[in-house]
């Protein structure tokens, strides 16, 4: 039993030494490496996956109250205060509970959902102090209104700054 | 041909008998999701979790549907009942919630989804008092033997 196997696999290994060319295990492993390296450039229809809410087109300046995303800002920038549009700054928490709202993104014609993320912990930053309101309601209203210190989720409910989280794309009726 | 007029008939006597059963177009997910993101997650958080005081939606909402009166609570509290959402789209905000958060809690049996006619009586009478009241729906469902309803 053990012989038959012997000599089908020196049959089948002698003929494939014999009929395929000596460099084309080289050619093979060549197209798949050059072909792999360039699939991340073919065009993908990627405004159809989940990343266009989290990474949408942006232009702007995210330190500038005039930014997209600040359109119902009340607060001080984070970005201004060492942290991001996204981030809090080191040594400050980040309030899970936000008021929502959405914000027309020029680079794209499109709405999005996004999340006023309040940094907490530390005093007032005191830089970039922005009010724009847009869709801001009364305190009857109170998940849409940013008047009132949304650092309600965190340790210290010491108002620091604010992000600007987009969460989604708003949905169009 | 007959098939189709039997169908009319089984719907038509089925819509006078239940109406909820007809009234409601059936749930778009992203619709849904938006409303959940503009008037329910700034509180109960992304994935329902909730944080501190807020209650957690999460591995906990089903528990509400093992009582008629805790199935009545989640549309008589004030973030449901007092929302800007229409009936049909609170009703479908719910069901949505209770199939992406509900997790454990859900009853084994599944559960009848909320209509729009059924949210739009319940939301008449908003809780004026909640705590207690909802202290009270979970210790009559925790009775009944939901292990995990208690808080």
């Amino acid at each position: 039993m053990m012989s038959f196997i012997d000599r089908l696999l020196e049959q089948r290994a002698r003929s494939a030494a014999q009929q395929a060319p000596r460099r084309g295990m080289l050619k093979a492993l060549g197209g798949v490496l050059v072909g792999a390296s360039t699939l991340p450039l073919l065009p993908v229809a990627r405004a159809a996956g989940p990343d266009v809410a989290s990474r949408p087109q942006e232009t702007g300046s995210d330190t500038d109250c005039d930014y997209w995303r600040y359109c119902a800002i009340d607060g001080f920038l984070c970005s201004c205060c060492g942290g991001s549009a996204n981030s809090c700054p080191p040594g400050t928490e980040m309030s899970p509970v936000t008021w929502i709202g959405t914000c027309h993104n020029p680079a794209d014609g499109r709405n999005y959902v996004i999340s006023y993320n309040d940094c907490c912990g530390k005093p007032g930053c005191g830089a970039c102090l922005c009010q724009r309101d847009e869709g801001d309601r009364p305190p009857y209203r109170p998940d849409k209104t940013n008047d009132i210190n949304w650092c309600l989720g965190t340790s210290s409910a010491a108002y620091h700054c604010s992000a600007a989280v987009v969460v989604g794309v708003a949905f169009e009726e | 041909m007959v098939n189709a007029v039997i169908k009319v008939l089984i719907f038509a006597v089925l819509g006078a008998v239940c109406p909820g059963l007809t009234a409601d177009e059936p749930m778009n997910p992203e619709r849904a999701k938006y409303h959940y993101q503009m008037f329910c997650q700034g509180c109960h958080t992304p994935d329902g979790a909730g944080a501190n005081a807020i209650p957690p939606l999460k591995d906990f909402m089903g528990y509400f549907l093992r009582s008629q009166r805790g199935r009545e609570f989640m549309v008589r509290v004030p973030g449901s009942a007092l929302s800007t959402l229409d009936d049909a789209e609170l009703a479908e905000v719910l069901n949505w919630s209770i199939d992406n958060f509900a997790g454990v809690s859900l009853p084994s049996a599944g559960y009848i989804p909320y209509t729009s006619q059924e949210v739009a009586v319940l939301r008449t009478q908003p809780l004026q008092e909640i705590e207690n009241h909802r202290a009270s729906v979970l210790a009559e469902i925790a009775s009944l033997g939901a292990q995990g309803a208690e808080s």
